[in-house]
């Protein structure tokens, strides 16, 4: 891996930059589990800016709601909530809100879970973190909330 | 062939090892700050500590502790203290948190000043009273599908000082992939007059660590650290009319300031208090409030849900709570009436409420605020 990518996955680990890192259970080098998304996503027929341009909007109807849920699409239940200060991007290139959003899908309760880092690993690094993770991306559960 | 697999192994470990010890003692040597000292607002406390820890946790240690919402990893922006010595320039850490003002005053975080040196310091005189608890879980209540009443018995000490509208951080443990104690402030929805407990009204935030151990993890009998109290928010004593606006959780603080005033017998002032929820199952202490305002006859209590579902039968206020702010300031509340506004909730709701007070001539420097971030 580059020192690029060496430096981030040290990022990643628990205690760095967030108390239960970026990794999950996941033992794996990033490039690894990046390359291994990025097929599951091409398997899913789904663009990642695409994707990340659908992420973007809910968030942007969930702060409609001010702090409480709030129905989006007429399928989807969205709160989104901030806690005080910022998170860095573990691969240094930025700084986010600890802005959380939680987008249910009322027919099947399928919940997606991203923060304003998680879209930003995602949109701009194809990270969608590993395995265990709490904010990791599931691909399949971005196909089924997103609706794409 | 002997020398290639057990020599040529072994020097290498041997080397390593080497140079191993030589940069641990040359860690022990540079890095040895000896003592320093922190003089706390000019003479006021004066502390002779070991250098070379962060000055966030050195206080800490002192038990004198400067409100941080993340432990010291520099991600909250909260540990603010002013250096009046030479700490050297801002940190590319620090100034994403700085306004120009902050910096031109050398505002930094107490997390990222690491102490080489003596160091003068200026910190709110308040954050002298703040202390770290040792508590047990008395009670908790589940007062919403995702709101929970955690009531504290306070045990060393036993009882704590405070202002209705403050709050403490609640210190919750490592647990499952959490490897780290970690915490998280929470307004104190108990009155003052309660020393001997706190308080808190704990809403589960979906992927939050304290919100989630709470939840989850938390029960009756458990003992529980916390320190406090911190913060400025609560009642400025002047007559003026409170319109108080508040969602979720943000009940806790107007519970313990209302509360507060009808124990005190200040029922004098008009209050209006808005609370926003999304549908009937999210609305509690209903009851409560009604019973106040039956015996507080300038206390009025309007809840609004945003989207009231069938099933609910609501007949009250419907829509965002903004908008039904906005509604009764121009058809309700007298708009001759001195006011001041006292907020609790998201950054956008505040931002959004402090807009339609000001449309309607409240002065911005009379609108308080407990910002959640």
């Amino acid at each position: 891996m580059s020192p690029q990518y060496i430096k981030a996955q040290a990022n990643m680990k628990p205690g760095v930059i967030t108390s239960s890192g970026f990794l999950g259970d996941d033992e794996r080098p990033i490039l690894d589990i990046i390359s291994h998304d990025e097929e599951t996503m091409r398997k899913l027929n789904l663009d990642f800016a695409e994707v990340a341009e659908a992420m973007h909007r809910i968030m942007t109807e969930g702060l409609k709601g001010l702090g409480e849920p709030i129905t989006v699409d007429e399928v989807l239940l969205v709160q989104v909530n901030d806690a005080r200060g910022f998170l860095p991007c573990p691969f240094e290139d930025g700084i986010f809100r600890k802005t959380n959003v939680a987008a249910r899908l009322a027919s099947t309760g399928r919940l997606l879970l991203y923060s304003d880092l998680s879209l930003h690993l995602f949109e701009k690094h194809h990270f969608l973190q590993g395995r265990g993770s709490p904010f990791r991306l599931e691909p399949e559960v971005l196909k089924e909330v997103l609706r794409l | 062939m002997f020398l290639t697999v057990v020599l040529a192994p072994t020097a290498v470990g041997l080397i390593g090892a080497v140079l191993a010890l030589f940069i641990s003692i040359t860690d022990l040597i540079v890095n040895n700050y000896g003592e320093v000292v922190i003089d706390i607002n000019k003479g006021k406390r004066k502390l002779t500590v070991k250098g070379g820890a962060p000055l966030l946790m050195t206080l800490s240690e002192q038990e004198i502790f400067i409100p941080s919402a993340c432990g010291g990893r520099g991600s909250c922006g909260a540990c603010k203290v002013r250096v009046l010595s030479d700490v050297g320039p801002h940190l590319p850490t620090e100034t994403p948190y700085m306004s120009k003002t902050e910096i031109d005053q050398n505002i930094r975080l107490s997390c990222q000043i690491k102490l080489k040196k003596n160091i003068e310091i200026e910190i709110p005189d308040e954050l002298f009273n703040i202390r770290r608890f040792q508590g047990t879980v008395e009670k908790i209540l589940d007062l919403t599908h995702d709101i929970k009443e955690v009531y504290i018995r306070l045990n060393q000490p036993e009882a704590i000082e405070f202002k209705s509208g403050q709050y403490i951080q609640l210190v919750v443990p490592p647990y499952g992939k959490v490897k780290e104690s970690t915490q998280r402030g929470y307004s104190m929805s108990s009155v003052p007059s309660d020393r001997n407990h706190v308080e808190l009204l704990i809403r589960l935030v979906p992927g939050g660590i304290v919100t989630t151990y709470v939840h989850t993890l938390l029960k009756e009998g458990q003992p529980i650290e916390l320190t406090g109290p911190y913060g400025e928010f609560g009642v400025h004593d002047t007559g003026a009319m409170m319109i108080c606006v508040a969602g979720g959780s943000g009940m806790a603080p107007f519970k313990s300031i209302l509360n507060d005033m009808l124990e005190n017998g200040k029922k004098d002032r008009e209050i209006w208090y808005f609370f926003g929820a999304r549908t009937r199952k999210d609305l509690f202490y209903l009851e409560e409030l009604a019973e106040m305002e039956k015996k507080w006859d300038k206390f009025h209590f309007v809840a609004a849900l945003s989207e009231p579902q069938p099933e609910d039968n609501w007949q009250g206020e419907s829509g965002l709570i903004t908008q039904v702010l906005e509604k009764y300031l121009t058809t309700v509340i007298d708009g001759g009436a001195p006011k001041e506004g006292y907020l609790c909730g998201s950054p956008g709701m505040l931002d959004a409420c402090i807009a339609v007070m000001k449309k309607f001539g409240m002065s911005e420097d009379k609108i308080y605020f407990d910002k959640f971030a």
